[in-house]
């Protein structure tokens, strides 16, 4: 099967520091992968990498299937092509609207003269109603984003990736600070999305992972410490050691 | 731009209302109607503060919505004048000119001519040459292209520059002053082919229209800045409403996070920074043949700092907030410095308004900042419980 995302042999130092260390990692098109690891395990320098928010000093970052190299683009170019994100931190545009927070994501030209000539039409109205419903949001959506809940702005976000309908979503703790009703809900829209398209989750919560019920892969020093199925690296005695030993002292 | 335009954004439509029924109102007491309650002076100081009013929206457009503090704006707005201003003196020099020559007994050469009026423009600072910039003077179409062509281009090359290496926050607005300041030094020499300190001068002679009194002039100018305010305010009104609000208003509360969905962030700032600055140049070519004179003191970084200011105390991201702050701030100024307000004797000290205001100000750009961050238009919030 041929690869979606192939990321081989990327290292990246911090002022000395080795974020990432000859990295190598692949998703398929589409498939729902967890990314666990200890603090400082690159999991976030790795999406920034993906992102285009930081380059790596070597290594390639190969996407698709015309095998473009994702090192020569911009963070915006790769959003573009097909990359979403979303933050650990919610990062929602909080003065607006949720249906203008969705209207911004949903997958229409970017440049800026289509932009201003923009027009609301059906369609698009519907794909927007159709995302608030997913998240479940649908009530909320004249509601201004700064007064929606944490979990709602996880949501969100969430939504705003779904809106953009990206090949590969890399989405980092969506679970952070919510209810374990909503944690439940989070883990059904992951899984729903990823019938369709790579969707990558990096967490803590080994519960929510396990209730991902996926492959996981161990960041370990910038690299990959184990692949395989949950029940797979937590029986790994390296990962016991690097990671989960440390996690129950 | 189609009627639910205006249906949704109902405040364009109190401020076109407003504005249309202070214009006709200034138009029918002033001395051209005959009733003279409103001197001509004052019809031109009105009709400045209206052209303030333009220059302010741009500025709340670029900063209030886009998060881009830039101290430059009022560098675009003198620009603009220089231009214009280029032509009315050229224009009205050459009418001179031509006049004393009329009567001489061979008919002065074009070279002739073209020497004594660029002695005459020139003379104050010991040259007669027309310097290249000069070029296009004698031509009103070609010197009204420059008043958007130069700031626009100024602010194209100095925006991408600027935008493409990410500078951002109080480094853009340093970046920004400094172009100001390095500006203002530039046209405060006397070589840089725009009369040095003096400025351009005698621009409330409109050529060709000389016949018409300074009432009707001034009324003309009135009207036309507010033509042009109302213009500016729809423009931005729409610019900002919409998707392209959307964008902007994301670039300045999460600039990162509006590339992630797939924007380019520098193309949209760069679009917001050149827009802003044309009007702004519009804005300046309307103030100062009101004005009558400009000179490079009045680009100077303090009058660009003003303008952000102004747009503080009226209110950030809301274009009426800008007007109220621009035209409050411009008429009390002038008010305090003009020796309108009385002085306060203290007994042991008096306080002479004209050196206090600016402590005034100074204090109250403070208050405003700490206790109503929205500015005088966010008091527009308390009366109409404003739905987003």
């Amino acid at each position: 099967m041929s690869m979606l995302l192939e990321v081989s042999g990327v290292s990246v130092s911090f002022d000395g520091f080795r974020a990432i260390n000859n990295l190598s990692i692949n998703f398929a098109p589409a498939e729902l992968r967890a990314i666990i690891g200890p603090n400082g395990a690159g999991k976030t320098t790795f999406m920034d990498i993906v992102t285009g928010k930081t380059k790596p000093d070597e290594g390639t970052v190969i996407w698709g299937d015309k095998n473009i190299s994702l090192l020569g683009l911009s963070e915006s170019q790769i959003a573009r092509e097909g990359i979403g994100r979303k933050f650990q931190k919610p990062t929602v545009f909080e003065a607006q609207t949720v249906r203008q927070n969705l209207a911004m994501a949903l997958k229409t030209p970017r440049g800026p003269f289509a932009v201003l000539m923009h027009k609301k039409t059906k369609p698009n109205g519907a794909r927007i109603e159709a995302v608030a419903e997913q998240i479940g949001l649908t009530n909320e959506i004249t509601r201004v984003a700064g007064e929606l809940s944490h979990g709602q702005k996880q949501w969100l976000e969430i939504g705003m990736l779904l809106a953009q309908e990206p090949r590969l979503m890399l989405v980092d703790e969506p679970a952070a600070g919510m209810t374990p009703e909503e944690r439940e809900k989070t883990t059904d829209i992951l899984k729903e999305a990823a019938k369709t398209r790579a969707v990558v989750v990096v967490e803590h919560d080994m519960e929510f992972v396990r209730r991902l019920n996926c492959k996981v892969t161990v960041l370990h020093e910038g690299s990959v410490l184990a692949e395989g199925s949950l029940d797979h690296v937590t029986s790994d005695q390296t990962v016991i050691d690097v990671y989960l030993g440390r996690a129950h002292a | 731009m189609h009627r639910s335009f205006f249906l949704q954004n109902p405040s364009i439509l109190w401020f076109l209302t407003i504005l249309a029924g202070f214009t006709v109102g200034v138009t029918l007491v002033s001395e051209v109607t005959g009733v003279g309650l409103i001197s001509t002076s004052f019809v031109k100081t009105l009709g400045k503060t209206l052209c303030l009013c333009l220059v302010a929206i741009a500025m709340d457009v670029v900063w209030g919505y886009c998060g881009i503090l830039s101290l430059g704006h009022f560098a675009f707005f003198g620009i603009g004048g220089y231009a214009i201003g280029m032509w009315l003196m050229y224009a009205r020099t050459e009418g001179i000119v031509l006049g004393s020559l009329a009567g001489q007994p061979i008919p002065p050469t074009p070279a002739e001519i073209s020497d004594a009026i660029g002695n005459q423009i020139f003379g104050v600072v010991g040259s007669s040459e027309f310097p290249m910039i000069w070029a296009f003077a004698d031509n009103l179409f070609l010197q009204l292209l420059m008043v958007v062509l130069v700031p626009g281009l100024l602010a194209l090359v100095f925006g991408w520059l600027a935008f493409r290496s990410r500078v951002t926050g109080v480094y853009l607005s340093i970046l920004t002053q400094a172009m100001t300041l390095a500006l203002a030094l530039y046209l405060f020499q006397n070589d840089s082919g725009l009369r040095g300190n003096n400025g351009l001068s005698g621009l409330q002679n409109i050529p060709g229209y000389e016949d018409f009194s300074q009432a009707t002039i001034s009324i003309v100018f009135f009207i036309t800045s507010a033509i042009a305010l109302a213009a500016g305010y729809v423009f931005f009104a729409w610019i900002v409403s919409g998707k392209m609000g959307s964008v902007i208003k994301g670039i300045r509360d999460n600039e990162a996070r509006v590339r992630f969905l797939g924007y380019h962030v520098e193309g949209y700032k760069l679009f917001v920074f050149t827009t802003t600055a044309i009007i702004a140049g519009i804005a300046g070519a309307l103030y100062y043949p009101q004005a009558g004179i400009i000179n490079p003191g009045e680009i100077a970084p303090i009058a660009s700092i003003y303008l952000a200011v102004w747009v503080a105390i009226g209110g950030r991201g809301r274009l009426y907030g800008a007007v109220i702050g621009a035209a409050f701030v411009s008429l009390v100024s002038s008010w305090f410095t003009g020796g309108g307000a009385p002085n306060i004797n203290l007994g042991f000290y008096v306080i002479q308004w004209t050196d206090w205001w600016l402590v005034l100000l100074g204090f109250s750009f403070v208050a405003v900042t700490l206790f109503f961050p929205k500015g005088i238009g966010g008091l527009f919030d308390l009366l109409v419980r404003k739905q987003p």
